[in-house]
This record gives C-alpha cells, structure tokens and sequence, in this order.
C-alpha cells in the first residue's frame, strides 16, 4: 500500500477529499431512496388534514377515503373560474414554494397584504368534498398568513351556500404550544362553525375578536380569540379575512350564486 | 495505536455520562436544543433519540478513522461525519415521521452544532478506540435524553396538562378545571429547569461540586 504521510499537504487534500466522497454518497443516496416515503408522507399529512374539514370520517385508508370524497380542483383567483382542463394538476398544487416563483406568482401590493405574505400564485388548488352520490357537500380553501413566529397554514370548509364557514384546521404553523399553538385546540375551532363570512349587504363581517358577541346580529360573524395569544390570533384572523375576503372573494360570489355548483 | 491512552472500559463510557459527567447537568453543554424541544415530551423524547443516534455514531466513525485523519483539519474531518449523520437522521424522520419532524423544524439540523456531539468526537473518539467511544457516544447521547424527558415531563405536565399528549390535567381549555402555567411552555422556563435540576443533582451528590477555580475568601484579591 502507498505510504502516504497524512499531514503532508497532499495527504490532508487527499484523505479530506475521500472523506467528503464517502459522505456525500452516502447522503445522496439516503435522500433519494427516501424520496419516495418522503412524498408519500407529505401527500398523506395533506390528505389527513382535508379530510379532517371535509366532514367525512376516514374509513378503511385515508388515501381510499380521500379518493372517493375529495375531488381536487384548480381554481384562478383573479376570474374565480375553474380550471377544469388542468385539473390533474390541482392536488397537491404547490402554492407555498410557486409563490415564490415570479412566473407563477404575483406581488400583493403592501397596503393590500392583510396575511402579510408578499406573493401569492395566481392559481389555487381547491378541494370538493362530495358525499356518495356526487352531491358537493363542503369546499375546502387552503388559506395562509403570517401568525407570530411563524407562517400559519391552514384549510377552511366553506359550505355550498359560499358564505357559511364549515370548519377550519391548520397544518403547519410554528406557534407557542399552549398558547398561540391553540389555533389547533379542536374547542377553539368549533368555535368557527357555522360562522358567516359576508353579511346581508355583502361586506367583509367574518373576525376574531376578544369577547366576541355571543349574542345578536354580530355572533354569526365573530370568532372569540384565544386569550394569552392575541398576536397569533390577529395573524389568523388577517389570513382568514384575506384570502375569504379577497382572494376568494370572485370564486365564492359565484358560489353565493349558485353558478359553480349547478 | 500505540499513541492511545489506556481506554476506559466501554462500561465506564458508557455508565459515567448517564449522571456523574452528564452533558447537560455538569459539562452544560447542549442548552440550546434542551430549551427548544422540551415544551412537550414527544419532541423530546425523538430529539433525545436523534442526538444519541448522532453521538454514538459520529464517536464511532471519528475513532475508526482517527488515524488517518490529518491533525490541522481533524474538525473539518469530524464535522463533515457529523453533518452526513445529521442529514440521514433528519430524512429518515421527514420519512417515517413526519409529524413530528414538522414540530422539531430546524432543531434536527440543528444538532450539526449541538456542542455535546463535536465535544464528545474531539475530546473522546479522537483518543480511544470504536468500542469505548460509541458508548461514550450512547451513554452521552442518553445523559442529555434523560436531561430532556425530565424537563419535558414537568414543562408538558404542568404546561399543557398532558404526558407524551396524554391527558393528565384536564385543562379549562378542554373544559375541565386545571389553568395550565404559561410560563412553562415558553423557552426561559426550561432555563430555570436546567438551572434547578443542576442543584438539585449538585446538592444530592456533593462529589460533583467542581472545586472553586480561586478562593474566594483570599484578601489580597
């Protein structure tokens, strides 16, 4: 074997350089023959939180559930019209990295970004939970915004009758536990059942507030915040307000108006 | 070979780190991921598990290869085992686990820079062969999990009201009658817990106490 002096300059490059070989192998290789798991967990942790709000209980398998309730579709915000020619590329529609991508994205203008998210895609994945019969039951709008430490990501199930809030999840959010990481407190999100998003004059009503109205006109319109969590519940209320009260806001108009569920 | 120190055995590796010499309560070392996981029991308990899979076999690597690695880049050598190892322990849990490798975020990445591993390869492996230092590694490993499962356990418990999310303490945001502590869930509080837990160990075993570095009660100071 050669003798090679392992503190000469040629043997630290060399030994160093086998080194890196060895480990950058060995890494690669792990990261694509994990690929395929990895991308099955993803796709699952995002059936698992659409079937959540979509009001079906998950029988047999998540992904067999998904299959025969969930019809994803892609949606463009500007005209509120579906896509329906590229609806194989509406599950799993990577919003979150494409609105960073100036192709597929837009600049939100500062006095318009109530999410404080800067870009958003033009086109949005949307899920239509339908039950046996292909009847639509609820429609499922991914929304995002900043909270306080983190961006909170989430879904809302808006029922047919686009205007009345079904149920609300977040999947990724990096929030206090105990404080404002109690958006994921299912009592917290019953609280958003069957809240209205617009009122009778088609204004913008939906907020979460502290000591909500338990009561009257404005109780269908008003969320309690979580105490001890005011900045995060500002955040989700910001996201919630801005993507069901301007993004969505063409597409959910002619839902209100029976002309996307015929 | 012949350059090693007498090795201890791959018992007193092993055994010493658990509590006499562990990372956290008497090196301290490893006390930014011991105040970032430990808000519950199951982030921690996966991140005790991650770091103790990192050390044990970083040490192992290291000491296999400490004779071939040259002296003036040896940390360069060892970090690039470290961050390889660190990079399959974070995919293998975005793979099989990704829930929690969701809640743990960066700090998997983070253990690239947790000072027990680099502190454990430099100051052990470096010296002594595979057997005493993958234990070294595994007892080190374990010492900081046992650190984070206590911390955990009181910070969840009294928290959130939960063990490992079990419910122990019905708490007034599920309805019941317990108003958890705020503070214990935010980072400074597994300050004070890392704090209160050396003493206590401190006070329990007096033998740990490190002699004072000058004497204090010297007048011509």
């Amino acid at each position: 074997m050669l003798k090679l002096n392992k503190d000469s300059v040629l043997g630290t490059f060399t030994i160093i350089i086998g080194f890196c070989l060895v480990c950058s192998v060995l890494v690669s290789s792990a990261v694509v023959a994990l690929d395929p798991f990895k991308a099955a967990a993803i796709a699952n942790d995002r059936q698992v939180s659409i079937l959540r709000v979509s009001g079906f209980e998950t029988q047999g398998t998540v992904a067999q559930t998904y299959a025969d309730h969930i019809q994803a579709q892609l949606l463009d915000t500007e005209s509120g019209s579906i896509l329906a020619d590229r609806q194989a590329e509406a599950d799993g529609y990577n919003f979150a990295s494409l609105a960073k991508n100036p192709e597929f994205s837009i600049a939100i203008p500062a006095e318009e970004d109530q999410a404080g998210i800067r870009t958003r895609t033009k086109l949005m994945p949307i899920y239509f939970a339908h039950d046996e019969n292909g009847t639509v039951t609820r429609v499922i709008l991914p929304f995002y915004g900043a909270a306080l430490w983190s961006t909170a990501y989430g879904y809302v199930a808006v029922a047919p009758d686009g205007n009345t809030i079904k149920a609300v999840t977040f999947y990724s959010h990096g929030e206090t536990p105990g404080l404002g990481g109690e958006i994921d407190n299912p009592r917290w999100q019953a609280l958003w059942v069957d809240k209205q998003i617009e009122n009778a004059a088609g204004e913008l009503a939906f907020t979460i507030k502290k000591n909500a109205a338990k009561e009257g006109e404005a109780a269908a319109f008003e969320v309690d915040a979580l105490s001890g969590a005011t900045l995060t519940t500002n955040g989700i209320r910001n996201a919630a307000q801005y993507w069901l009260g301007t993004v969505y806001k063409p597409f959910l108009d002619q839902l209100r108006k029976g002309e996307i569920l015929k | 070979m012949s350059s090693d120190v007498k090795a201890p055995t791959w018992k007193e590796a092993f055994l010493e780190p658990l509590i006499a010499n562990n990372p956290v309560m008497i090196q301290v070392l490893g006390i930014c991921s011991t105040l970032a996981v430990t808000s519950s029991m199951k982030t921690a308990f996966v991140m005790g598990i991650s770091v103790t899979a990192v050390t044990a076999l970083s040490n192992a690597a290291v000491s296999y290869t400490r004779n071939y690695i040259p002296g003036s880049v040896r940390i360069i050598a060892q970090m690039t085992i470290i961050a390889s190892l660190v990079i399959l322990v974070d995919q293998i849990l975005r793979a099989f686990a990704y829930d929690l490798s969701k809640q743990l975020s960066v700090y998997v990445g983070l253990i690239i820079t947790n000072c027990i591993v680099m502190g454990r390869t430099e100051g052990f492996a470096l010296k002594y062969p595979p057997l005493p230092s993958f234990m070294d590694g595994l007892g080190n490993g374990l010492g900081y999990m046992i650190v984070l499962c206590i911390i955990a356990t009181i910070r969840e418990v009294f928290g959130s009201g939960s063990w490992f999310g079990l419910t122990i303490l019905q708490t007034v945001n599920n309805g019941g009658w317990y108003v958890p502590c705020g503070l214990l869930v935010m980072p400074p509080c597994g300050f004070f817990l890392v704090g209160l837990l050396i003493w206590a160990v401190k006070t329990y075993r007096k033998e740990l106490i490190e002699p004072a570095e000058y004497d204090t009660h010297r007048e011509d100071y």
